[in-house]
């Protein structure tokens, strides 16, 4: 197989979810080698770890992200994409470790205090690892204090905001005004269902997205890292 | 003419109503409005019969509900709940782990858990005070939501996509358990089932259709058989859905705020009430003569349609009551 054909086929096992020859999903590949396999396969043939990454992995993601920006696929699509990756960025972690491959940038991300819900945080943390940035999860009901530690100890990071619940958007407000208070250079991402551009202009975040790809898209312009 | 003809004549194309009736969800909101806190609401079925019934005078509204949280039945399935005093209550454990749990999942009895008896307590006194007279509205959990309750949301979804049989399983439980409730409720006296299915709105047509769909529509034809009605209620935009959420055969349909009226009517017919759909971003943030407006304004666009006016999800708990009064007084006042 040629080497764009490795990639190619990583790509394709991420835009549907297969995750390795294991796995049932999609019920039209199983039994089929998936990201896992097709990326040991790449490294095996020489193909550097950078391009894997860029031409396999963050192809198949970019893919992802669009299709769920139309509707053309929904979370349990893209938790899948996200596993299949998964599988894939195990077999690059020595090369993060080593410094061959260079992430994007760190992003902070978590759901702000308050709220429980993690779906949207996960999908645009997924999505955001898939297009070559380093993520910092902090999780759930996060507090402004936790926001500005993880600032503190990672700098330069993007930082997101999730809220679901309307009543949380408040808190959402009081973490941007702190974060900005603290490093007005800092860039906010929001998002959320009830999160809206005019909310976002209004609290001082610099990106609301509807959807992961739209802030992807976001942060290769400012960082020129497409 | 009590609130109940008047919904009955809504439902049956009377033509004795000139007007649309109103009836949002209340949860944190009607806690904190009657001096409560929102786990006394959440805990307690008399302090939350008695929110709802001073929410109902004070902004005159046309029906009340025993809505409070997700996990009703999640505690009867034998998770741990707990009750921060101002916030939802939250889950502390996930009862399936692996497909093993789900096949020793039992589905439990619904007067021996305090959380739903204290929902089915909640409709008997709800009975009691309001002597029939007004449209009560019980609560149950739908087949999805409950199973993303019991395995968490992200595990559930790629449970769909990896493991259909056991997610079949576990729907299949999720339903003998909606069921259950809902006979428990409409035996106490409710007279509407809401059917909360919130994550239904984040799958495609397909996986909704192949999981979902049939069982909505088994629990819904349940209900009906007692000779009550069902509301369903998904949160988000599930315009996506509107052609099967037809085949459910729901009678009142909750639209959030994302979803189009007109859309939705002509995907539902004509015959099925549909419950929203203002943004409650814009109920709780903008002025009084503002809500005012923007209500009389939604009515007059939809006035060919079957409405309860409501918010398109719950009202929060900082939206100011002169907010909900004026989304009141806009509604009385196109009668």
């Amino acid at each position: 197989m040629k080497h764009n054909e490795i990639l190619e086929k990583i790509a394709y096992c991420i835009e549907y979810g297969k995750i390795d020859r294991n796995s049932p999903f999609p019920p039209n590949l199983k039994g089929q080698d998936g990201a896992g396999e097709y990326t040991q396969m790449a490294l095996e043939k020489g193909i550097r770890a950078d391009d894997v990454l860029r031409m396999g992995l963050m192809q198949g993601m970019d893919r992802v992200g669009k299709k769920f920006r139309e509707n053309k696929i929904f979370v349990p699509q893209v938790l899948m994409s996200a596993k299949a990756m998964n599988s894939s960025m195990e077999h690059l972690m020595p090369f993060f470790t080593s410094g061959e491959i260079r992430s994007k940038g760190k992003f902070i991300i978590g759901t702000v205090l308050g709220d429980l819900h993690d779906i949207g945080k996960n999908l645009v943390s997924m999505i955001l690892k898939g297009n070559g940035w380093e993520v910092i999860d902090l999780g759930i009901d996060v507090s402004s204090e936790k926001f500005l530690d993880a600032l503190k100890e990672h700098p330069d990071s993007v930082v997101g905001l999730s809220a679901l619940l309307t009543t949380t958007m408040a808190n959402m407000k009081e973490t941007v005004e702190k974060i900005k208070d603290q490093n007005s250079e800092t860039c906010v991402a929001i998002g959320g269902a009830p999160v809206t551009r005019e909310f976002c202009d209004r609290i001082g975040a610099d990106i609301y997205s509807p959807d992961p790809q739209g802030l992807v898209d976001y942060l290769n312009q400012r960082y020129n890292a497409g | 003419m009590n609130k109940k003809q008047q919904f009955e004549d809504l439902a049956n194309n009377r033509n004795s109503l000139a007007g649309n009736l109103f009836s949002p969800i209340l949860m944190h909101f009607a806690a904190r409005h009657s001096g409560k806190t929102y786990a006394e609401f959440a805990s307690n079925y008399k302090i939350l019969v008695e929110a709802n019934i001073r929410a109902m005078e004070d902004f005159d509204m046309d029906m009340v509900s025993l809505i409070s949280d997700p996990y009703r039945e999640t505690a009867a399935f034998g998770a741990k709940i707990e009750f921060p005093a101002e916030a939802v209550p939250k889950c502390m454990n996930k009862v399936i782990g692996s497909p093993d749990d789900i096949r020793s999942l039992a589905v439990p009895d619904v007067y021996r858990n305090e959380r739903t008896l204290d929902r089915i307590r909640g409709a008997e006194e709800y009975s009691r005070i309001l002597k029939g007279e007004v449209p009560v509205i019980g609560w149950i959990e739908g087949p999805l939501a409950e199973a993303c309750d019991l395995a968490g949301v992200s595990e559930m979804l790629m449970m769909l996509m990896m493991d259909p049989g056991s997610s079949n399983l576990l729907l299949d439980k999720c339903t003998e358990m909606a069921k259950s409730f809902a006979l428990a409720q409409v035996r106490a006296g409710c007279d509407i089932i809401g059917m909360g299915d919130a994550v239904c709105s984040q799958v495609d047509p397909d996986t909704y259709g192949s999981f979902v769909k049939d069982r909505q529509r088994e629990i819904i034809s349940f209900v009906h058989g007692l000779g009550a009605r069902v509301k369903l209620h998904i949160c988000g935009d599930i315009t996506h859905l509107l052609p099967q959420i037809r085949e459910t055969g729901a009678d009142i349909v909750d639209i959030d705020w994302q979803v189009s009226p007109k859309k939705a009517a002509a995907a539902l017919g004509h015959e099925t009430i549909l419950c929203g759909n203002i943004n409650p971003v814009l109920i709780q943030d903008k002025t009084e003569e503002d809500v005012y407006g923007l209500t009389g304004k939604f009515i007059q666009e939809h006035k060919d349609i079957k409405l309860i006016v409501s918010a398109g999800c719950e009202i929060t708990v900082n939206t100011p009551a002169a907010n909900l009064k004026a989304m009141s007084g806009a509604v009385r006042d196109q009668w």
